[in-house]
This record gives structure tokens, sequence and C-alpha cells, in this order.
């Protein structure tokens, strides 16, 4: 690197003459390194890769994974790095941190390796560092702690998250100088690793990072996705959000990107419910009313959320949600507080929380300006800090690598940042994001996302499907009907226009089909849903399907129903006073296994809703719940022998949330 | 474990020429194979130092020292490199874990960076294949139809053996549950994808079913199935260049760890490593 060497000269009285030829050199240092970049290896194009008519199959991935470039996933314990992340998920068996050797029962099809862009591969650094030149005193502290083995590094994460939501990081670990050039390098590292197993056709590599926004400790992270190859993605480097409060300098940085190199890239806002409701506010970020502009801004770059992870699920909550009594999944620990524990929720804070409240949310500000922010689709996705994406519960290898599996760590406190605790068996073995792409490539993913075509789940891999449209027929169930429902309705993620023949005064002209004096053969009125959900051909049967229908009301008022609209054995399990009765439970915690002698494989239906308003907007989305299977603990239970508190976890009823198809009046 | 110091040593080799000056006399001295001269009192800051200093200082302000700056930084480059002397002198790096574990970094950086800049030969790639053909072949493909037949119970599993003896192998069986949302027909698809869609079971028991004629029941997640292969197409041998972005990440895997190896065994070579039994 150095081999060339000038000749020696009076130190003290060197000359900007030499500092420009030391310059030079540099260049033509500098210029040999780039020759050496290993050449990517012949891989299948991109362009090469057929794209089906329709989306055929859908494609299984994780977003949202950290590895040990992550600053607090090196600090509390990951030692692995992006290959070892795209080679597990893959389906390569790799050796997790904590020695054990790790792989996916079914591989992923895609992955984001999503590092946090703020001190991207700063404890890595810090830990590195020669002991002597460390200055300040805390940090030197820290840099102790993580020599002393895992549980000093945890306890040293723990320090530095709290600092970083107090806005008291030290001045060093904040010089933007040091940290840049470092951000360059380990981004560029990352490229490089994304780039040599991204395969298009078999596994799709993406890059993107974490911009991790937060107001104080309140949660406004997102994860930020690429379309594009290397030769577009190395004209920029992560950008740092640190004491940021709003997304305008992401959204910036967002359109310069794609102005600049004609690029696409798109941001998936995560953890909501630990926003202290901030994350969907009725108003602009700081109060005033939102403008339209801002809305459209918003949606047209946010038009994925993720609506469950480890950290909690943000579906819905039983607070904002009384009458559907399978709200709150995922809410136990995570509801209390905002994300760093420092400030607890309030209940008018919960509306800004969940994304159903969300949903709602966007057609009161559309009803009001005309452009609706809160317009996206849903996936899931793990947010693990352990390289591993894992999300079933028989194969959890934790939120980070000081929870990879061992016997106390489902009891043990996961107080970062505080005294108040959170344990582990709060963390969700959650969640996969499933996207109906017309082939498995950057392009046809990233595609899929932009228009919403996706959906979350917990985990399991139930395929579903929903359409809306405004003639379908049940005989349309018995043929092609995922033909029918593209080219006669508009998919999950759509919008659902007006009927052809609706005036707009709402009232509806006869159909082009109808036959007086005979059932019209396509009928004319509320809007249709073809349904249908598959289990997991390696999980739990499904208890139920529901639509979740959010609208306006003549008040000006949000509203929301739940609808169960399939489910298993309907023959003798009837609704009682309008409730559907428990699938019951076949669950046996001693060993941790389920039959699947209840529920259904597959659960299909063609529904109406017969409440519809012509003149009212709505949107409808699909939750879709598995019967009750043990939960990640039981697993633990079962397999160290562990006696765990009655309020811990045991079994719960996984499930899928589709994105919703929105409905607006002429 | 081994991985991530490679990683980060790596990565600190790209770091700034800076830190060579904190620690990489010590690395450059290894390398010539001989210790650091903690004797030598002769401090020499040629135009590769300089070089170096202005680089660091580019990358951190995006542009070059003023000349008085260059001076300070000159200075202090020198006040560093006596104290380093010294400090080794004193032997004060003998017992910090941080500067061993960084040079240690550094070691395997040397060996791992070569393997990693050195580009595969078609030969090497093909021999990586040719040790394990099975990791690189493409899965079985399948054309086939199949009918779901509901729960797999011992009643279905009856009446599917009663539907076989009875069918007319020219025509499909009817129905006798409905249709999974799935395709009825699957034409060249590979096993792993079969398994994705149906469950391994399904595809596992997809190899044991005669073609040409209904057979079955085959389990699948959902239940039973009475299937039809028409075809099982085994996959030609992989060529390299069907695999080479595969084989070729396997290959730098497996070239650094061996360099890491080679280059650990080659100096352990060196050393008598006693490990005292405890009194």
């Amino acid at each position: 690197m150095q081999a060339k060497t000038g000749t020696p000269g009076n130190p003290w009285g060197m000359m900007m003459a030499r500092t420009t030829m030391g310059m030079a050199v540099l260049l033509g240092a500098a210029a040999l390194l780039a020759g050496c970049e290993a050449a990517k290896p012949a891989g299948p194009k991109a362009e090469d890769v057929p794209l089906s008519a329709f989306p055929e199959r859908v494609y299984w991935g994780d977003t949202h994974l950290h590895t040990s470039n992550s600053v607090d996933a090196f600090g509390l314990g990951v030692r692995l790095g992006p290959e070892d992340a795209l080679r597990f998920a893959r389906g390569e068996t790799v050796t997790a941190t904590t020695g054990m050797q790790a792989k996916l029962a079914r591989p992923l099809d895609f992955l984001v390796v999503s590092d946090h862009a703020e001190g991207l591969g700063a404890t890595k650094a810090l830990y590195d560092a020669p002991r002597l030149l460390i200055r300040d005193e805390r940090m030197r502290r820290w840099h102790d702690m993580m020599h002393e083995g895992p549980a000093g590094s945890q306890r040293a994460m723990i320090e530095i998250l709290a600092a970083r939501g107090r806005n008291d990081l030290p001045e060093a670990m904040l010089n933007p100088d040091g940290a840049a050039e470092r951000t360059k390098s380990v981004w560029n590292a990352n490229i490089d690793a994304v780039e040599r197993y991204n395969e298009p056709g078999r596994f799709t590599a993406f890059h993107g990072f974490e911009y991790t926004l937060m107001q104080g400790g309140n949660n406004l992270h997102r994860n930020i996705i690429f379309r594009d190859g290397e030769d577009k993605v190395r004209t920029v480097v992560p950008i740092d959000p640190t004491y940021k409060a709003t997304p305008d300098e992401i959204w910036n940085y967002m359109e310069a990107y794609e102005k600049a190199t004609g690029g696409r890239v798109l941001a998936i806002p995560h953890n909501s419910n630990l926003s202290n409701g901030l994350m969907f506010e009725l108003t602009m970020p700081g109060g005033g009313p939102m403008t339209a502009a801002y809305a459209r801004r918003r949606a047209r770059l946010e038009p994925v959320v993720e609506i469950t992870q480890i950290k909690g699920d943000s579906e819905a909550h039983p607070f904002l949600s009384p009458n559907d009594e399978l709200a709150g999944y995922g809410v136990a620990g995570w509801e209390l507080n905002n994300l760093l524990s420092n400030q607890p929720t309030q209940p008018g804070m919960r509306a800004g929380n969940y994304v159903r409240e969300a949903l709602k949310r966007g057609l009161l500000i559309e009803a009001q300006t005309g452009a609706n922010p809160y317009k996206f689709g849903v996936i899931g996705s793990t947010d693990s800090h352990t390289s591993l994406a894992t999300a079933d519960e028989d194969n959890f290898f934790g939120k980070h690598s000081g929870n990879e599996p061992r016997a106390g760590r489902a009891m043990a406190p996961q107080n970062i940042g505080t005294r108040v605790e959170r344990f582990g068996w709060h963390y969700l073995a959650s969640g996969y994001a499933a996207v109906w792409a017309r082939a498995n490539t950057r392009a046809a993913i990233f595609d899929a996302m932009a228009r919403r075509e996706v959906y979350g789940t917990t985990g399991p891999r139930m395929t579903l499907r929903l359409f809306a449209g405004w003639d379908f027929t049940p005989a349309d169930l018995k043929g092609d009907w995922v033909r029918a429902g593209y080219t006669r309705g508009v998919p999950m993620g759509g919008e659902l226009a007006p009927h052809p023949n609706q005036k707009s005064g709402g009232e509806l002209a006869p159909h082009p089909n109808h036959k007086p004096g005979g059932e019209p053969k396509s009928a004319k009125g509320p809007p249709r849903f073809i349904i249908s959900a598959l289990k997991d051909p390696q999980g739990a049967n499904l208890d139920r399907v529901q639509v979740v229908k959010g609208w306006i009301d003549g008040a000006g008022k949000a509203q929301e129903h739940v609808y169960d609209v399939a489910w298993s054995s309907p023959e003798t399990r009837k609704p009682v006073a309008g409730k559907l009765p428990p699938v019951g439970d076949t669950v046996d915690l001693a060993t941790a296994t389920y039959r699947n002698s209840i529920g259904a494989p597959a659960l299909t239906t063609l529904w109406t809703d017969s409440d519809f308003d012509p003149a009212t907007r709505a949107f409808y989305y699909v939750r879709v719940l598995e019967i009750p299977t043990p939960t990640w603990p039981a697993f633990d239970a079962v397999r160290y022998k562990l006696k765990l508190p009655a309020d811990v976890r045991l079994k719960a009823q996984e499930r899928a949330y589709s994105s919703p198809i929105w409905y607006t009046p002429a | 474990m081994m991985k991530q110091w490679r990683v980060g040593a790596r990565s600190l080799l790209r770091e700034p020429l800076l830190h060579f000056f904190i620690a990489g006399a010590a690395v450059f001295g290894l390398m010539a194979g001989r210790g650091p001269d903690v004797g030598d009192r002769r401090i020499v800051v040629d135009e590769a130092v300089v070089a170096g200093i202005v680089a660091h200082h580019l990358r951190a302000f995006r542009r070059p020292p003023t000349a008085a700056e260059l001076d300070d930084l000159i200075r202090d480059h020198v006040r560093t490199e006596i104290y380093y002397r010294e400090a080794l002198a004193l032997g004060l790096d003998q017992d910090d874990d941080a500067v061993k574990k960084r040079l240690r970094n550094k070691m395997l950086a040397i060996a791992s960076a070569r393997a990693e800049a050195r580009t595969p030969t078609d030969a090497e790639l093909q021999a990586l294949i040719d040790r394990n053909p099975a990791r690189y072949a493409r899965p079985v493909r399948y054309w086939l139809e199949q009918r779901f037949l509901g729960d797999d119970t011992p009643a279905t599993r009856a009446a599917a053996t009663a539907m076989l003896g009875a069918t007319d192998q020219g025509k499909a069986p009817a129905a006798t549950a409905p249709a999974l949302p799935l395709p009825a027909r699957l034409s060249g698809t590979p096993a792993d994808e079969v398994a994705m869609q149906f469950g391994d079971d399904f595809a596992a028991g997809l190899a044991r079913v005669p073609t040409g004629r209904w057979a079955g029941p085959v389990a699948s997640g959902f239940g039973l199935h009475l299937v039809r292969v028409e075809r099982r197409v085994d996959p030609p041998r992989p060529t390299l260049a069907d695999v080479r972005q595969r084989v070729e990440n396997d290959w730098r895997r497996t070239a650094i760890a061996a360099a890491e190896e080679a280059d650990l065994k080659a100096l352990m070579a060196k050393y008598d490593v006693v490990i005292e039994p405890v009194t």
C-alpha cells in the first residue's frame, strides 16, 4: 500500500509544494485501490429474468435486519456481519455469535440488510480503538466494559442508548468527519457483500439502511430501501439522523438521490407502537394543520409500513378497538412506554401509535385536504440484531445476541435505558414480509412494494390473496379467480375506483349486464371482495378470516368494524349474538406441540360489503388468524425444562395482515 | 469470532493512514520479519509520511491542511512516534489486551486480504463444484397434476385407494374436496418451489410415486392428494457458467479461512506452546 518512499527532508520545513506532491501520491494510491476492487462474479442478469403476467407466487423476505455493523447490535454482542446475514437468509448454515449452528428451515427469497446509519460501525470502532487513544472518560469506560465479555458489552450498550436518548453522547462519538469516513468504508464493504449475494431470479439482496429518527425516546425509525444496484447506490452514503426530530431530512435525501441517479428509493417506518403518538399524527410534525403537499410526499416516499416485528405488533390496541376482541396481539410490554422507556405512553398518544388508527386518520386528513398521508401497505419483518432473520417460534434466535437461545432468556429483564422492566418473553418471534411480485428481482419486488401489493405475517407463511371489484360472482371462485381479480378488480394495496356507472350523486345506474326481470348477471351495488387464505404448508390450520373496514361517518368521525367473513367448520360453528365462538385449542404445553385437528387448511370466500355507502370513503384490509400454537417461550420451557410465571404468553394465534384496498367516492 | 476479526481488520486496513502511524509500525516491522527496533533514535518524516497526514486531513475536513496546520500535524506525528517507541521500550504494550487484539486483527487481515484480492481460476471453481456437485445442482423439476382430497384421515386414505382402483387412468379423478388455492397443474416446477407451496412432505412424497398415472395418496401440509406425475426431470450436472456467482462466494469464504489457517499454522510452527498442568 505504501510502497513509495520519498527523500527524507527537514520535517519542520515542509512546504506546500511538497503537500501537493503528497496529494498526487495519494491520488495515485486511490486509483490503485479502486483497481483492486474485486470484480463481481458474473451472475444471472436481472433483465433476463422473465416477468409473469400477474404476480403468481408470493416472495418471502425480511426488510429489517441488523448485523455487527449496527451500533447497538455489535454492542449487544453480535459478531456476524452482512455476509453471514445473507448466507443465512438464503438457507446456508452459519455459526451464530453464541456458537450454535443456525439454519432456516425454509430459506427467504429476499433480504434487506438495514444497519443503523447512525454510528454505522461506531461501536465496533470504539471496541477496536487502542485504549490509550480514547480520551473521553465515558467512552473509555464503555470500551472496557465491551472487552469484559458479552454481559459487559450489553451493559455498555444500555448506557450508550440511554445517553443517546438524553441527547448526551460524548462529543467524540459524534465527530461528524470521522463518522463520515467510517460510514463510507462500512457502506462500501456492505455494498460489496450485497452485490455478491444478489442473484436475480433466485435471491434478491437489497441495498438499504435504517434511518434511526427519534424524538427523545420516541421511535420514528425508518428503513430505507433502494431499488438499484451498486452503480447508483455507491453515489450516496447512509445519512445519520442524530438529534433530528422530523423526517424532512431523509425525504430530501431520498428525492435528491432519485433526481441525481434516476433510481428509486422508499422508506418503511416501523415500531409506531413505540412512538408515543408521533408516528401517525393528525397534524404536521410539531403541530399545525397537515398540508396536502406533506401528505402527498409522505404517501409517495413511504408506501409501506412495518406492522409487526420482534418489538411488538402495531396493528391495533384494545383501548382503540374495544369491540375487537382479537386486537392487542403482541402489545404486552410495549404499550406502557416509548422506545427508550423514558416517557410513559398516555392514552391520548395511542391513536398515533397503531396502524388501524393511522388508516382511519388518513381518511380524515384526505377528507380535509384531498390527500391521504397514510395510504400505505403493510409488511412484517424481524428487526433482529443477530444477523439471523428468524421469525419462527421453534427456531427463534432472539432480538439480539444477548438473547440467543439459552435457558434464562424468557425472563431476563430488557430494561434498556431505564429501570422500567421489559422481559425477554415480550419479544415476539415476528415477522416476515410477503410480496406479490412478478419475479424475484430487486425491480419486481421493489415495484410491488411501491404499489403496496404486500402483506405481513407474524412469522408463519400463509398465502393471502385479496381483490376488490364490482362484478365478482360466486362462479368466479370456481374458475381462474386470480385472473378475474386482476382483470376485473384491484389487488391488495389498490384503489377501487367508483362503480363505472355510479353517478356523482352516489346513486347507481343499472349495470349493463342487468337483465330486466332476472337476477343481474353481475350485480350493481356494493363492492365485492375475493379473499383467499391458505395455511402455511409447514404450519398451523386457520381459524378465521376477517375484514377490517374503516370509514368516516356522517358526523365526520372515523369508525371501524371487524367482520368475520370465513371460518373453519361453518356447519357447526355458528355466531352467537354476532360473535363467532373460539376455534378451540390443541396446544400441549408439556411438549410445545399442537394438532391441526381443528381449523381449516384454506378459507376462500366472496364477501360483499352490505353496509356499503357509495358516498363514504373507506378502507378494507384482511386479517387471517391461525389456530392457537405454542410461542417461543413455550418451546424454551420444554427445551430448557423451565417453569415460567403465569403471565408469560405461552400460546397465541399468529396472524397475517393484508395491505388495505381504499374506496374513494367520485 | 474469527470472521468478525477479519472483517473488522479489513475495514481497519481501509481506514485512513493515520491508523498506520498509531500502531502500524509494529505491523510493518512484523511483515519484514523483525520486531520494531525500539532502540532506534532516528525519526524520519519523509514524503510518504506527509502524504499520509495530508490524506487523512483531506478526508476528515474536505481540504488540504494549511502550511501551519501541516506543521502542527507533523509535530504531533513526531510526538506520537516518540511516545509510541518509548511505550514499547517500557513494554506498555505487553499487558494491553486491546493492543494485542488489534495487532492480531491486522495479522489476520494480511492473510485474508491476499485471498480476497485474488480472482480464482475457472479450474479452481470447477474443482469446488466437482467436490460437491449436489450443493450446486438445480433441484429436480416436476410436471404434474394434483387433486386435493381433504384432511389426512384413515377414511380419506381408504377412499383414495378405492378411487385409484376405480379410476380410468385417462381421466382425472373427481374432486372430493373444494380445491385449494394452489395450482392443479405444475409445469417444470423445481422441487424446492413445490416444497414451498405444498410443504416438505409433499415434495418428498413426489419422489416416490410412479410417473405417467394417477397415484397416491401423497400427504401435503394441507391433507391428502392424488397426483399424476407426467415428467420428473433430473437436473443436468451443474456447469460453472450456471453457478459461478454462488461458487465464487463459497470459494472466497473458504479461501479466506484457509489463508488465515495456513498463516496461523506457519506461525505456530515457530513456537513451543507449553500448557502447564494445574498443580
